[in-house]
């Protein structure tokens, strides 16, 4: 049963890890409300600075 | 304080308020200001309504009054909204995720400890998972527990209790708890229901907020569509791009396809093809004739065009509009003040109960209390009276001001369920003031010079009726010595001949013709001409005359017209009772016998010339257009001319009602049921915290149902 006692700082990291990803997402608009917005981006023409 | 002149009046966004006791508080803390007139501040649709005398104070200090309290006041037009609306949601995504996150993997550590009690468990591994589950919760609950503790101290502040003050002690009682027995090493802990508490409780919130942001705002939607520049034409025929507050009246503007005209202007080049519907609702384009007025709002459907603007951007029809339609929903009705005051009680009832469910148990069995205690904290729902009754309003308003009805005054929607009859005004209201005039019979002169000198003659006036004449107007032909004689007709002097045009009996002197629908032209010399006058009927007239009857209203036409146009209009609406001849006295005397018998009458008129009648109506709706719209005194403001939309605002004003009922059985229903089986312990935490969710999401919903259906 030793291994629990990696397997449960490995869960407290992976949980860390994924609202890492979460507040990435969050922050660059991917849940902003329009679904097809983040698929243009690769297709949108960069603005002239 | 009363003394303070109201001279200035502004309607803004708060954000970050929860429920109507945070309302309530920054009402309090802004009456308390020196120079403060009156404050109306709506909970459901964040929004605020002040006025204030500017020679005692000024926006600054009111809003850093709001901030003092926690809150952030926030423009409420256009992109600063927008910017507020995206953060409020990104914060809430994020706040729902940490908990969500947290709460699964809890769950993981927590089920070892349940899981393993038959067989027993190492006490180390216990341990474990006990600090496990503490580290996993700490976060958790600092972070998206966050607006629960910021909210129940706002209300604390302000020495009130709101919804989410038991919410904010569930979550105390229960997290100090287990990081007390986590830390002694023996005990319950009950870390999963507080992670699942947060989870499903934020995720309420955050529909809730969904269904709010999306449906309240009509106003806002508005004012999205104007551009923030306009593009001006120099006399050089250059164009530049210019802020919209920088243009200035006779500026020439271009306005490209799918663009909306920026301001109030006069059309200078082709044709044009315009949508109006944000300023009418009449979704159908209309078409612009070079030197007409195009309204700022409008899109331009067709080619490119060239306008000059009329009047600066924010005096424009559209910024009536979209002012009118903030200041309506920054206001509260009586009936959401009374839900306010009945939640306020319904959340101390509910901490008096979990403090006597507390000590029951504790008596009783110990083991049992705790989860009792919490359940009953959290089952509770006031949400139906502290947030689904002002969101039925505000949805309602929003739906009605899509179809070209404001709801000027919040209060109308309340009386306009109770409306049994309505009383319509004749010109302006059923018939649009197109009428055709063809000759009779002429005496002396010819049917064109009869024309021509009506013409003239009606020109001073503002009858619709004086209308029908102009296209056959002289300029060389002028009346001077005007008179009108209202209800009567008009005189004046042309080509030094006095002139007389209207009623027989006007013109002739008393008589007992049939046919009154007549109009008589005559000079010094007697009798020169007969014009017969057709109306032109409002086209959906009759379809919304049906509507409402089939509603069971009674419509009655009330007009200072002769009883012969006002029968044929009468007959081709199919409506039986009218009243011809009634100035605005006698409207105003017949609106007060028929509410005297008992009926809730609604009164439609043009909001100018009959607004003491409109006072006195239970519901008043004026029917206006353009620059009128900021002087009509009336409740309801029907902006496109179209009666459909009266017959839509009653349907949904009856509508509301029935939604406002339902939430109110479904809470009574809802807290009967669910609070005697908490307090029983009967029902686990988690169940409460669900049910809680789903209830507020229920009413809530269902309020903004009304935003949505039907067309």
């Amino acid at each position: 049963m030793t291994i629990v006692l990696l397997l449960i700082p490995l869960g407290l990291v992976l949980v860390a890890l994924a609202a890492w990803a979460l507040f990435w997402a969050v922050d660059s608009g991917q849940y902003d409300g329009d679904v097809e917005a983040q698929g243009l981006i690769a297709v949108e023409r960069d603005e002239p600075a | 304080m009363a003394a303070a002149v109201a001279d200035s009046r502004s309607a803004f966004g708060i954000e970050g308020m929860h429920c109507s006791n945070c309302a309530a508080s920054v009402e309090r803390a802004l009456r308390s200001l020196e120079g403060i007139h009156s404050v109306s501040v709506n909970a459901a649709t964040g929004k605020a309504r002040v006025d204030w005398d500017s020679g005692k104070l000024t926006l600054k200090p009111i809003f850093a009054a709001i901030r003092k309290l926690g809150f952030r006041p926030v423009p409420l037009a256009g992109e600063a909204a927008e910017a507020a609306a995206v953060k409020e949601r990104r914060s809430a995504l994020k706040r729902i995720g940490v908990a969500g996150l947290g709460m699964m993997q809890t769950m993981m550590f927590v089920y070892a400890l349940y899981a393993s009690g038959a067989h027993g468990i190492d006490p180390g591994i216990a341990r474990y998972l006990q600090i496990a589950g503490m580290l996993l919760t700490t976060p958790v609950l600092l972070y998206s527990g966050m607006p629960f503790y910021q909210a129940a101290l706002h209300d604390l502040q302000r020495r009130r209790v709101g919804m989410d003050v038991p919410v904010a002690l569930a979550l105390t009682v229960a997290f100090t708890a287990s990081v007390y027995h986590t830390l002694l090493g023996t005990g319950e802990v009950y870390y999963d229901s507080v992670t699942m508490f947060i989870f499903l409780l934020s995720l309420g919130r955050f529909a809730e907020m969904t269904v709010r942001q999306r449906s309240l705002n009509a106003g806002e939607a508005l004012a999205r569509t104007v551009p923030a520049e306009a593009t001006r034409v120099n006399t050089q025929g250059v164009t530049e791009k210019v802020p919209l507050a920088y243009v200035n009246p006779g500026d020439r503007l271009r306005v490209v396809k799918g663009a909306a005209v920026p301001v109030d202007a006069l059309l200078v080049s082709s044709l044009a093809s315009l949508d109006e519907s944000l300023i009418t609702g009449e979704s159908r384009p209309v078409a612009r004739r070079p030197g007409d007025a195009v309204a700022g709002g409008a899109i331009n459907t067709g080619n490119t065009i060239e306008v000059i603007c009329e009047k600066p951007a924010a005096q424009s029809t559209l910024a009536g509009i979209i002012e009118l339609l903030q200041l309506a929903s920054s206001e509260k009705p009586r009936t959401v003040a009374v839900a306010d005051r009945i939640a306020s009680w319904f959340s101390i009832g509910t901490l008096a109960l979990a403090l006597a469910v507390a000590i029951f148990w504790s008596v009783i069995d110990p083991q049992r209390a705790m989860p009792a205690t919490l359940a009953v904290l959290v089952v509770t729902c006031p949400c139906a009276l502290s947030l689904a009754i002002p969101a039925t309003f505000a949805a309602a308003t929003s739906y009605l001001a899509r179809r070209g009805l404001l709801v000027v005054k919040p209060d109308a929607i309340e009386r306009l369920r109770q409306v049994d009859s309505v009383l319509l005004d004749k010109t302006g209201t059923l018939t649009d003031g197109a009428a055709a005039a063809t000759v009779v019979n002429t005496i002396g002169i010819t049917p064109a010079e009869a024309l021509t000198m009506a013409a003239a003659l009606e020109r001073g006036s503002d009858h619709p009726l004086a209308r029908v004449f102009q296209p056959f107007a002289d300029p060389d032909v002028t009346a001077v010595d005007f008179h009108e004689h209202p209800g009567h007709g008009v005189e004046a002097v042309v080509q030094d001949r006095r002139w007389k045009i209207g009623t027989r009996e006007f013109v002739a002197g008393p008589s007992n013709a049939e046919d009154d629908s007549l109009l008589y032209l005559k000079s010094d010399d007697g009798l020169a001409a007969t014009f017969a006058i057709r109306e032109h009927v409002v086209p959906d007239a009759a379809d919304s005359v049906r509507e409402l009857q089939l509603q069971g209203l009674n419509v009655i036409i009330a007009s200072g017209d002769t009883p012969e146009a006002v029968r044929a209009v009468a007959a081709t609406l199919g409506i039986g009772e009218y009243h011809a001849r009634m100035t605005p006295r006698h409207k105003l005397e017949f609106v007060e016998q028929t509410q005297a018998k008992g009926h809730c009458v609604l009164m439609v008129g043009d909001g100018i010339n009959d607004a003491p009648v409109l006072a006195a109506a239970s519901v008043s709706c004026a029917m206006t257009q353009g620059a009128a719209i900021a002087q009509a005194a009336a409740d309801l403001l029907l902006l496109n001319g179209s009666l459909r939309s009266l017959a839509t605002g009653v349907r949904v004003a009856i509508h509301a009602r029935r939604v406002v009922r339902q939430n109110l059985t479904w809470a009574l229903v809802y807290n009967l049921v669910s609070v005697p089986l908490a307090a029983a312990g009967l029902m686990a935490p988690w169940v409460a915290a669900l049910g809680m969710s789903i209830s507020s999401l229920a009413v809530v919903t269902n309020a903004a149902r009304l935003a949505w259906d039907r067309t």
